[in-house]
């Protein structure tokens, strides 16, 4: 069925997107502490996320898990905001992250390549 | 003139036309809703509230009262559970993946029933095609030594109805996910649709039979 097949590939879109999204949440973050609603603007550039909405579980369970922490500033526009950083787990999770980022790169242009190639 | 509402969201207070006010807590119900699972659920919701605050203070400047039309700037913004669903859902995965699959269990099968669907549950739970069989044994066993009818009663007491979709597949042994809910829900509103019209058949023959007599 064709709008099946329409489905299968936008899930697999988003699972594809899903994978890396955290990936570039904490390597924006390894520049320094953000507010949540700017590191979505920078990741609405790039297309990988969508509405704000879905930023906020992942932030939480990044910080639940140690590899994010966050600090209360006030703000002149409205309620007090949550500043996000890397905890020092959080960097080497990241170091990890890019090391496999790394592998996984080669091994899709190596077992792409004679696909690319062809077109 | 209109009415207008004073509220606190996250913290902040604001004063919001009716029908905006109407719209906003529809829709901080949905997010409260479809988080209710989710982990660190109160503060996902805290964090949303707080950043809807911020995007309706964003909005007013000069003006006092918030109007429908900034609140759906801010739902625009911060998105609906729909949107989540669709593209990238982090915590909902299990409901869309394949490997998301509950063990089979015994239900009865309002769908396909005689008495109370017992039957039919035992037919989907052993995998027999056709109810049929299964209610051949009963009969048996009832018309035999007389233990067909208690436990059958035992059975109609004890087992389940099968009553959401998430049922209906675990009844079958099929795995949870999207589509087969689709299906599901699908199937139970053509069957609410085949019974309806059944019952307007009955009135209108019901109907006619008064009439000649």
């Amino acid at each position: 069925m064709y709008t099946f097949d329409i489905m299968k590939i936008e899930n697999t879109k988003a699972q594809m997107r899903k994978g890396v999204l955290e990936l570039c949440i904490l390597s924006l973050l390894s520049d320094g502490e953000m507010y949540p609603s700017d590191i979505i603007s920078k990741l609405k550039e790039q297309e990988l996320i969508v509405v704000e909405g879905t930023m906020y579980p992942l932030l939480t369970r990044l910080k639940n898990a140690g590899i994010l922490a966050y600090t209360w500033k006030e703000s002149t526009s409205g309620p007090p905001r949550k500043y996000f950083h890397l905890t020092p787990e959080g960097t080497d999770f990241l170091k990890e992250l890019l090391k496999t980022w790394d592998r996984l790169v080669n091994v899709v242009n190596e077992s792409t390549k004679n696909l690319v190639e062809n077109e | 003139m209109n009415k207008t509402n004073n509220i606190n969201v996250g913290g902040f207070p604001f004063v919001i036309d009716d029908d905006a006010f109407d719209y906003l807590d529809d829709y901080l119900k949905k997010i409260d809703k479809h988080f209710r699972h989710a982990e660190g659920y109160e503060e996902i919701v805290e964090d949303i509230e707080r950043r809807m605050a911020e995007l309706l203070n964003d909005r007013l400047k000069n003006k006092r009262i918030v109007s429908r039309e900034d609140v759906a700037h801010a739902i625009s913004v911060l998105g609906t559970p729909e949107d989540f669903g669709a593209s990238d859902s982090f915590e909902y995965e299990t409901y869309e993946g394949n490997d998301y699959q509950t063990g089979k269990k015994l239900y009865r099968d309002p769908d396909d029933k005689i008495i109370g669907g017992v039957c039919s549950g035992l037919a989907a739970y052993f995998g027999v095609q056709d109810p049929i069989w299964v209610r051949i044994v009963f009969a048996l066993a009832a018309l035999g030594a007389g233990v067909g009818v208690p436990l059958y009663l035992l059975m109609w007491a004890l087992v389940p109805e099968a009553k959401t979709p998430r049922d209906f597949l675990a009844m079958r042994g099929e795995p949870i996910n999207v589509k087969n809910i689709a299906r599901i829900v699908e199937e139970q509103v053509e069957h609410i649709a085949d019974q309806l019209s059944e019952l307007g058949n009955d009135w209108k023959s019901k109907k006619r039979k008064k009439k000649s007599d």
